[in-house]
């Protein structure tokens, strides 16, 4: 087992915060990558990226909001040759929430891509860790998930769903002591996702955040913040009182 | 979604308020209508990276390593990767930068747009020099792979972002046995001396730089350390850290005078005891003193602060450059940031870049107008009368016609523009009506 590389498949290897994650993998190990997304030519610049850093990656192209898509096959295959270390689930978007609100059909996309993919992947990467008896399934998640604010609670509510669904998770395998799993709660980022908003302190560079989730899916705390101080801010959000909370713009 | 977004330059003087791209990823084609700039980490100091009310593409998220060959040493990039985020992936696998400026923290793009240099200009020449091959996406929609001999490149090369977004970049790395340098810092006192040492030095010193003391007077006036090294071949190759420090706000603005700089540069110029001192140097203290600390411009305060880059011409001597120190030691406004340095013969391959062999100088000046612009307009004559020149990605005053007359390609420059690219560098440069 030792000399192993380790096995990972990635969903959503595109997102910022994901490459920086794998960038901090691919320093510290010798790592076989499987990455998986929706547009072949970023995937391909991602592993490339990857692959001049020593890691070993293959790429597959998959639609997760197709339930007709081979993902679950190749993993499963891939599963009985060489158990998986990591499945990592990181996709996710950030909507404009005043004009998703009034537009039923984005609305329901991003519910979508934010909670129902992930869960559905969630669930089927759960049944082949159990079946292998080994590995860590990681999820992002988001500070945002914490408590619903007014300025982005169509993403927020979604990222609360994935982080209860995951709770429920592990709880029903708190008996598989080999599976480990973690929901990251990235605090707000500077990546591609964010580049329109206003940077203040509170911001933290996406190879920060990276580097703290490889940390985190090492030590594989059942709930990771990214960066460690933003748990200390979401708990004093959430004990505000209403009262006071809607006399902000948060 | 396009939202619009402040932006500044290094020297913090006029900010700009542009329309923003960020792109992700490479870019098949530029949405509007423009005019564009692309705006990697704002390094630039004066406004050759701005431009107000356009569109400005952030480059820093196309920070992606297309293919690196171990065996050579060659590099294919993004255009956002910045020269750090390079040395920390390169620099353990035994290669550096072919040639670097005095701070990491610039993207691949700015340094080939600004044809950057480094203190081994005189053998390595300029970054433009070690590029092997770029792609440039125009704002017509196409693209263009281009290599050495290709006239468009020369354009590209120093060409201050206005043929096209460069969206990927080939460069030439080369070996070093450890990360770290044999360093030996010498006192002189005077240009004549500098001229000496620096003379002495080019052969068998592969990185050579000098810092000034550009606010003393009397006997001390010209004194300096001259600061050359080597890569050594003692030592781990162990990558540079990330900052630790940042400045926390806006300095006011009598932090920095005339007595709390001199006191600062007395104290610089008294660090060793004795004519020389020698040291073993990481490659960050020695090529990034200042990327330890984020943000250092804010010692500036509001106002902001201008640095005056001009070189001058071997053929003119050393004359003009004792003029330009005597000048500038007498109007007390210099900062303690001052370098010089001698630019080798090595052809700049740019049609717009700035190095040419001769004297260069580089100083801040925190930015205390009209006293600072009057001053600019002398040291400006003296540049003029010999025939040296000013580097754009520096520059925020500079006059129209000094441009067009000291850049002698600039007339070719032209036929390679992207018309939908501008700055508001350029837009000072070509408007009709230029206030001098």
């Amino acid at each position: 087992m030792s000399t192993r590389p380790y096995h990972a498949a990635i969903f959503g290897a595109t997102s910022a915060i994901c490459i920086e994650t794998l960038r901090a993998m691919a320093r510290e190990k010798t790592t076989k990558l499987l990455l998986i997304g929706r547009h072949p030519g970023r995937l391909e610049s991602v592993a490339n990226d990857l692959r001049s850093r020593g890691a070993e990656c293959t790429t597959l192209v998959a639609d997760f909001l197709d339930p007709k898509t081979n993902w679950l096959q190749i993993l499963t295959d891939n599963a009985q040759s060489d158990p998986w270390d990591l499945l990592l689930i990181a996709h996710g978007s950030l909507p404009d929430q005043d004009t998703t609100l009034r537009d039923p059909e984005s609305l329901a996309a991003e519910l979508h891509i934010n909670f129902t993919s992930p869960a559905v992947i969630a669930a089927a990467c759960a049944q082949i860790l159990v079946k292998q008896n080994h590995g860590t399934l990681a999820v992002f998640g988001s500070v945002a998930g914490d408590r619903g604010r007014g300025s982005n609670f169509i993403y927020g509510s979604a990222k609360a769903g994935i982080d209860t669904f995951l709770a429920g998770m592990r709880h029903q395998f708190s008996q598989h002591r080999k599976i480990k799993i973690v929901t990251l709660k990235p605090g707000m980022t500077d990546t591609p996702m964010t580049s329109h908003l206003p940077k203040g302190p509170l911001f933290s560079s996406a190879e920060a955040v990276g580097t703290q989730s490889w940390r985190a899916i090492q030590s594989a705390p059942p709930v990771a913040y990214l960066p460690g101080w933003w748990k200390f801010i979401m708990t004093l959000i959430r004990i505000l009182p209403s009262s006071l909370l809607h006399r902000t713009k948060l | 979604m396009t939202a619009t977004k402040t932006f500044h330059s290094w020297g913090k003087l006029r900010p700009a308020t542009a329309k923003l791209l960020a792109p992700a990823w490479i870019p098949n084609d530029l949405p509007g209508t423009g005019p564009f700039l692309a705006y990697g980490l704002g390094r630039s100091y004066g406004d050759s990276c701005l431009l107000d009310g356009g569109t400005m593409i952030e480059t820093r998220f196309l920070d992606r390593i297309q293919h690196f060959d171990p065996q050579t040493g060659i590099l294919r990039a993004e255009s956002g990767i910045t020269l750090a985020a390079i040395l920390r992936f390169c620099v353990p696998k035994g290669w550096f930068l072919p040639t670097t400026p005095g701070t990491s923290q610039i993207t691949l793009g700015g340094a080939i747009a600004n044809d950057v240099h480094g203190k081994n200009h005189h053998s390595a020449g300029c970054f433009g020099n070690h590029v092997r091959m770029l792609d440039l996406l125009r704002s017509d929609g196409s693209r263009h792979t281009l290599r050495p001999g290709d006239p468009m490149l020369a354009a590209t090369i120093g060409g201050l972002g206005l043929t096209g977004l460069i969206t990927s970049a080939e460069i030439q790395l080369v070996p070093i046995r450890s990360a770290h340098l044999d360093v030996e810092l010498t006192r002189f006192c005077g240009l004549d001396e500098f001229m000496e040492i620096s003379a002495s030095s080019s052969e068998t010193w592969e990185h050579t730089v000098a810092w000034i003391d550009c606010v003393a007077s009397g006997n001390s006036l010209g004194r300096g350390i001259f600061i050359r090294g080597k890569w050594s071949d003692r030592g781990d190759l162990s990558t540079h850290r990330t900052a630790r420090l940042t400045a926390p706000f806006e300095m006011p603005g009598f932090t920095l005078n005339r007595f709390t700089v001199q006191a600062f540069n007395t104290l610089y110029y008294r660090r060793f005891l004795g004519k020389t001192k020698t040291l073993h140097q990481h490659y960050a203290p020695f090529f990034y003193p200042l990327d330890g600390v984020n943000e250092w411009n804010r010692i500036y305060g509001k106002p902001g602060f201008y640095q005056y880059q001009c070189v001058t011409p071997t053929a003119a001597g050393t004359e003009p450059m004792k003029q330009i120190l005597t000048k500038i030691a007498a109007s007390g406004q210099a900062s303690f940031l001052a370098v010089l340095k001698t630019f080798g013969d090595v052809p700049s391959p740019g049609m717009l870049s700035f190095p040419q062999p001769g004297i260069t100088l580089a100083l801040d000046f925190p930015q205390r107008d009209p006293a600072t612009r009057d001053l600019f307009l002398q040291l400006d004559e003296i540049v003029r009368a010999c025939h040296g020149r000013l580097y754009p990605a520096k520059d925020a005053r500079m006059n129209a016609r000094d441009f067009s007359q000291t850049y002698p390609q600039l007339e070719s420059f032209k036929s390679f523009l992207d018309t939908k690219f501008s700055s508001d560098f350029w837009k000072r440069m070509t408007s009709a009506t230029t206030p001098s």
